[in-house]
């Protein structure tokens, strides 16, 4: 019952169940009972995922024993082949060792196979709870809602293909649940699809998705015809997988560098930047909060946004290969988790300051993914995990007060809630220290792993030493836009919208028992895992890290650095001091440093979100219009014209040998005597 | 008994239970009996076929897979026809046309199994002459009687330059075997070949005349629009496959020291049949007039898959693609235009049956439980006609097409112009599809102006048409054994003649003669696996 395969399958099978069953019956018969599928699906998955992790770590500690292995891994077969081509084109001369040029054929087979590493598990553990804690939460949220059951639907959809994304072993079939989860995205940010805004906000996130997919679809070509396979571990046959083990063990030899090495990676990335929301793509994920604030806390906080983190990571050596890559990984990483610290600054609406928040950290875990080492990786590995529990958090803490204003979310529309919201307060004040990284919450320890990842790189290199200090102003940054955010929602006079009515109280059980979960992980996960280190070193077992332990930057070991803790807290107490001074009640010094700050514009940049949107506008939505246009134009009076001639050419021939029909019998006889004696002329010529 | 009679035991068969129609036919005028009996002649033809279809014989019959293939097709199609005109208008001919009926199918199986000029061309003629009659006895107006006078003097136009081209050959050989006549003429001794591209263009001529060819063609629209839809519907299908069987027999056989210089000119052919068949077409209204210019575009289709294996050289696998497609693109075009013809007869006001498309307007929205039927099966045909998957035609012409676009031949440049034939045949089949697609149109989305009656007494052209309606379905669906049928119809022995066989040892089977037959199991290409 619980051996790894079952298991395994079990995970995404349950709310792949759920779904189909809530997707049959949820209209006429489940109703407002639609939950109860979903909730015990994702319930039982959670449960199957610890099992799971537990499995695992027990294998791969005793794996680790044996020398020689690059780290853990299990390959599930479903049994269930999707594709196979006995003879696909591959493109030889990119190969390595491969000496002739031109191409080759090799049977191109997608088998559905699910695998188990240290990396899957943690994932799936991470996503299964916070999802089930998100649909307990949704309970409540979502209760006397037209669309219950398609909500259900949807969670359920998102969760199967989610577990199917950190599971498969395949990077096509990677590529297929990266587009699922897109999807559910979609579905989800349109749920309220009559919402003019709804319905705009998920096909721009859709669209937006579409430019980063494209770039790994790209990224996936060229690994197929570099490396003739797709799959991550190793044939049965002895062909290696492109992350395989036996070619982990063969060293950076065996894997493609130079710009071929390259530009795998930064397509990789490109995928990675539209579905983690990085810089230039990170415009969707603002907007994307018209959709209900559970699938915020969920789809856009904790899980599906981390996919691209989770992709790089599981690609990490690929980026060791290629030359050039994991700065490029930094760099953005640093850039966006520095640019939307600013925006945040500037935000009224509280789901917005969370999604500028969920950019600015997702920043920081590429960014600890681009420092190359092995703790890098490793911290942004941690950070995605703690940042899931906090970040869900206060994403279904900002629903609780929504909920309780009556839908209403500006920051300047409502005060002093404290009182009002006990539960929520408390549990968003949790949620902020640890976003804050504040000691001992969980955020201090996975963020103050990235900037001594970063710092120990900085040593011998320029360009992170200057990450590192962005990514210590995005610390002050961050700690001031988050307590900013709470002063004004908690503290202060009390101000209630008149949209709440009645409902300005605390949320119902289902609401807020979820809150004090997910706080008391924030609390405590950090240091726990910290303390025991488990979490670094059950990971680098993976068998993608345990190639960087190896091959990557050589760096300290050790998650932790005493004077980077020190900088960072230091920081954060900084800003929280600092919004504590000014909010709620100093509004006029607020305004007057607005002012200050506008004389360098940048006030207007932060608030104007670095006009990213009326340059997209302007740079690529426009011009695109005005093709379609041109083409439509074209289209309609160029080849519609031309086909109706063509169309007509046929009639008139046939109208201009009428004539030849003329029902007299010697001239039918003439023209077969005619036809005749042309052929004769034309074959003795 | 010799062995060649014994071979024949189908065609004397038919001919002996004609011969006895007409005779009784002047006592007993009843017209079940005659249909009863000419269906029992066909099952009693069958019977023997499938006891003699091993069967092995030199000389001058064969009995090759086209053979096989051809006279199994001859047989079903004339089982179909009698069905389908066993109402005949005038009520007191039944023995003559119903004998006349057996004996153009019995001169199409023989075509189909002679392999000697002299043979051949009896079988042929054994086509045309009880054909006269069945036109005649079709309907007793004057637009009929027309249509019968415009055919028999054109078709002996036809038969004579046929038999002139026959004539060069013997000239030119000394033989009247095909396969000797091949032989001689390959053979480094033959010198110039230009009795034998005279001849070549004859044939052609004569047979494009059967087979409804540009320019031979001038008699379909006029004697189809003029006759009745029976007796179109035989013209469209028996001349077609007596003409396409002598065609592969004598071009592609006996004059394949001529095939070099004579596939552009079947290539030319091809072109001009499908395209002015097709043009035309657009023009019709009605409905005769109309399926006879589609089956003079039909004929250009088949026409490709000719040049095909004329261009790639016999015994190539291509060539054998071609021819199989040629076979299988008669069988599913057969089908629906047989069952086409059927479902019209089936419809009329009082005594004459429907002559324009404009009368099948909202044909299945009047009412009745035999009209939609016979609306849906014409619906399919039409689609079917089109080529439109997943119905019969649509694996027709993709056969044929496939075909073109694989020709590799031995002359430079042949890629390019049966690229380019392809690309016309598919244009065509654009083309085509308007007028199909206009039947369909006025039939479907129309509202009903009149209602035509179903005819009393054609029950068994209902029954037609049904049948035919399925058969295109599961063609469609299942085209896998079709295609290995055809496939098997593409064997041909070619060898010269030996000695006939006189004890078994000397039994020749009818896939050892010549090449790909080793090849049937495999299948090539798409299909096999459907």
């Amino acid at each position: 019952m619980f051996e790894i395969r079952t298991l395994a399958i079990l995970i995404p099978a349950l709310p792949l169940a759920a779904a189909l069953v809530t997707a049959v019956l949820g209209k006429r018969v489940l109703r407002g009972a639609s939950h109860w599928p979903s909730v015990a699906a994702i319930g039982l998955a959670w449960l199957a995922s610890m099992a799971l992790l537990i499995q695992v770590h027990r294998r791969a500690s005793e794996t680790a024993q044996q020398k020689g292995l690059a780290g853990y891994e299990q390959i599930i077969p479903v049994g269930w082949t999707w594709a196979a081509v006995d003879r696909a084109y591959l493109q030889s001369d990119l190969q390595p060792g491969a000496q002739q040029a031109g191409f080759r054929f090799r049977s191109f087979r997608i088998a559905i196979e699910l695998r188990a590493d240290p990396l899957t598990a943690v994932m799936l553990a991470t996503v299964t709870f916070v999802s089930f804690l998100v649909a307990v939460y949704s309970v409540g949220y979502m209760h006397s809602d037209p669309g219950y059951w398609r909500f259900f639907t949807y969670i359920n959809l998102f969760v199967f293909s989610m577990t199917m994304l950190v599971s498969v072993s395949n990077f096509l079939l990677l590529y297929v649940f990266w587009e699922a989860v897109g999807l559910c995205s979609y579905l989800l940010i349109g749920f309220w699809f009559r919402k003019p805004e709804a319905a705009a906000a998920g096909k721009k996130a859709f669209l937006v998705n579409r430019v980063g997919d494209f770039g790994f679809a790209l990224g996936v070509f060229l690994l197929w015809i570099t490396y003739g396979t797709l799959n991550f571990h190793d044939g049965a046959d002895g062909t290696l997988g492109i992350l395989g083990l036996g070619r982990l063990a063969g060293g950076p030899g065996l894997f493609v560098s130079g710009a071929t090495g390259t530009a795998i990676c930064l397509l990789l990335m490109l995928g990675a930047c539209g579905k983690s929301a990085q810089l230039p793509l990170h415009v969707w994920l603002p907007d994307a909060m018209e959709g209900p604030t559970p699938v915020s806390a969920l789809i856009h906080a904790a899980t599906m946004v981390t996919a691209g983190v989770y992709m790089v990571a599981r690609c990490s050596p690929l980026f060791v290969a290629g030359a050039g890559a994991l700065e490029v990984v930094a760099v953005i990483g640093g850039l966006t988790a520095l640019m939307a610290a600013i925006i945040a600054i500037t935000q009224t609406d509280l789901k917005r300051i969370l999604a500028y928040s969920t950019i600015s950290q997702l920043g920081y875990m590429f960014l600890g993914l681009g420092a190359g080492t092995r703790v890098g990786i490793t911290a942004g590995m941690f950070h995605l995990f703690t940042h899931a529990f906090f970040k869900a958090l206060l994403f279904l803490g900002a629903g609780s007060v929504m909920h309780a204003m009556g839908g209403v979310i500006d920051i300047r529309r409502f005060g002093g809630l404290r009182r009002r919201l006990p539960v929520t307060h408390w549990t968003f004040l949790f949620g902020c220290l640890a976003l804050a990284g504040l000691i001992p919450f969980a955020g201090f320890f996975s963020k103050d792993e990235i900037l001594a990842a970063v710092h120990a790189r900085a040593e011998t290199h320029l360009l992170y030493e200057i990450l590192y200090l962005a990514g210590i102003f995005t610390a002050l940054l961050t700690a001031f836009y988050t307590f900013r955010a709470y002063f004004v929602t908690f503290h202060g006079a009390e101000r209630i919208p008149e949209e709440a009515g009645e409902h300005a109280h605390e949320s119902p059980r289902w609401m807020t028992v979820p809150l004090v979960i997910l706080a008391i992980g924030s609390l405590v996960l950090g240091a726990l895992f910290w303390w025991t280190e488990g979490f670094a070193h059950f990971l680098a077992k993976t068998p993608s890290l345990g190639y960087v332990t190896r091959y990557g930057w050589a760096a300290t070991e050790g998650g932790s650095h005493l004077a980077v803790a020190v900088t960072s807290t230091l920081v954060a107490v900084a800003g929280i001091g600092l919004a504590w001074f000014l909010y709620p009640n100093r509004r006029q010094l607020v305004e007057q440093l607005a002012r200050a700050a506008d004389r360098v514009a940048l006030y207007r940049l932060s608030a104007g979100k670095f006009f990213f949107d009326p340059l997209y506008l302007a740079l690529v939505v426009r011009p695109l219009e005005g093709l379609a246009r041109f083409s439509y134009a074209f289209d309609r009076y160029v080849i519609d014209t031309l086909v109706d001639g063509i169309g007509r050419m046929p009639v008139r021939l046939g109208a201009s040998l009428r004539w030849s029909q003329g029902g007299m019998i010697k001239v039918y006889a003439l023209g077969m005597v005619l036809g005749l004696l042309v052929l004769l002329g034309a074959m003795l010529w | 008994m010799s062995a060649p009679v014994v071979v024949l035991a189908p065609e004397i068969i038919l001919v002996v239970v004609a011969a006895t129609i007409y005779v009784a036919g002047a006592f007993a005028r009843s017209r079940d009996v005659w249909v009863w009996l000419a269906l029992g002649g066909f099952l009693s033809a069958a019977v023997a076929m499938v006891m003699l279809s091993v069967g092995a014989v030199g000389g001058p019959i064969s009995v090759d897979g086209m053979a096989i293939y051809v006279r199994w097709l001859a047989l079903g199609l004339g089982a179909l026809l009698l069905l389908t005109s066993s109402r005949p208008s005038g009520q007191g001919s039944t023995p003559e046309y119903v004998g006349s009926l057996l004996l153009t199918v019995a001169g199409v199986m023989l075509a189909a199994a002679s392999r000697e000029l002299v043979l051949l061309f009896m079988g042929l003629e054994l086509v045309s002459i009880p054909t006269y009659i069945l036109l005649y006895l079709g309907r007793r107006d004057a637009a009929s009687q027309e249509a019968a006078t415009k055919y028999f003097f054109l078709s002996i136009l036809a038969s004579a330059m046929l038999l002139y081209g026959f004539s060069f050959l013997y000239g030119a050989t000394g033989s009247t075997h095909l396969a000797v006549i091949g032989q001689r003429l390959a053979s480094p001794e033959a010198g110039s070949l230009w009795l034998a591209r005279a001849a070549m263009v004859l044939v052609l001529a004569g047979l494009g005349f059967k087979i409804a060819a540009v320019p031979f063609h001038f008699y379909a629209p006029d004697v189809y629009q003029g006759t009745t839809h029976a007796n179109a519907a035989l013209l469209s299908v028996v001349p077609k496959l007596a003409g396409f069987v002598a065609l592969v027999r004598v071009v592609d056989v006996a004059l394949e020291g001529a095939r070099d210089d004579a596939w552009p000119i079947v290539l030319i052919l091809a072109v001009a049949t499908m395209t002015v068949g097709n043009a035309m077409a657009l023009w019709q209204q009605n409905l005769r007039r109309l399926l006879a210019y589609s089956s003079i575009a039909h004929a250009g289709y088949m026409l490709i898959a000719l040049a095909v294996s004329m261009a790639t050289g016999f015994g190539t696998t291509t060539a054998w693609e071609g021819m199989a497609a040629l076979w299988l693109y008669l069988l599913v075009y057969a089908v629906a235009t047989v069952g086409t013809f059927a479902a019209l007869s089936c419809l009329g006001r009082g005594a004459e049956s429907v002559q324009s498309v404009e009368e099948l307007t909202g044909l299945p929205w009047t009412g009745g439980r035999v009209r939609p039927v016979l609306a849906w099966t014409i619906g399919l045909f039409m689609f079917s006609l089109a080529g439109i998957p997943p119905l019969a035609g649509f694996w027709g012409k993709l056969a044929v097409f496939a075909s073109a676009l694989s020709v590799e031949g031995p002359v430079e440049g042949i890629r390019g112009w049966f690229i380019v034939l392809a690309v016309v045949g598919v244009l065509n089949a654009a083309v085509a599809a308007a007028y199909y697609l206009r039947i369909i149109g006025v039939m479907f989305f129309r509202r009903p102006l009149g209602v035509p009656r179903v005819r009393e007494g054609t029950g068994g052209a209902l029954a037609v048409a049904i049948f035919s309606a399925v058969l295109a379905v599961a063609i469609g669906l299942g085209p896998g054994i079709w295609f290995r049928d055809a496939r098997r119809a593409a064997i041909i022995e070619a060898e010269a003649p030996r000695p006939l066989p006189m004890a078994a040892g000397g039994v020749q089977t009818a896939d050892a003669g010549l090449r790909p037959g080793g090849e049937v199991g495999q299948g090539v290409g798409f299909g096999s696996g459907l």
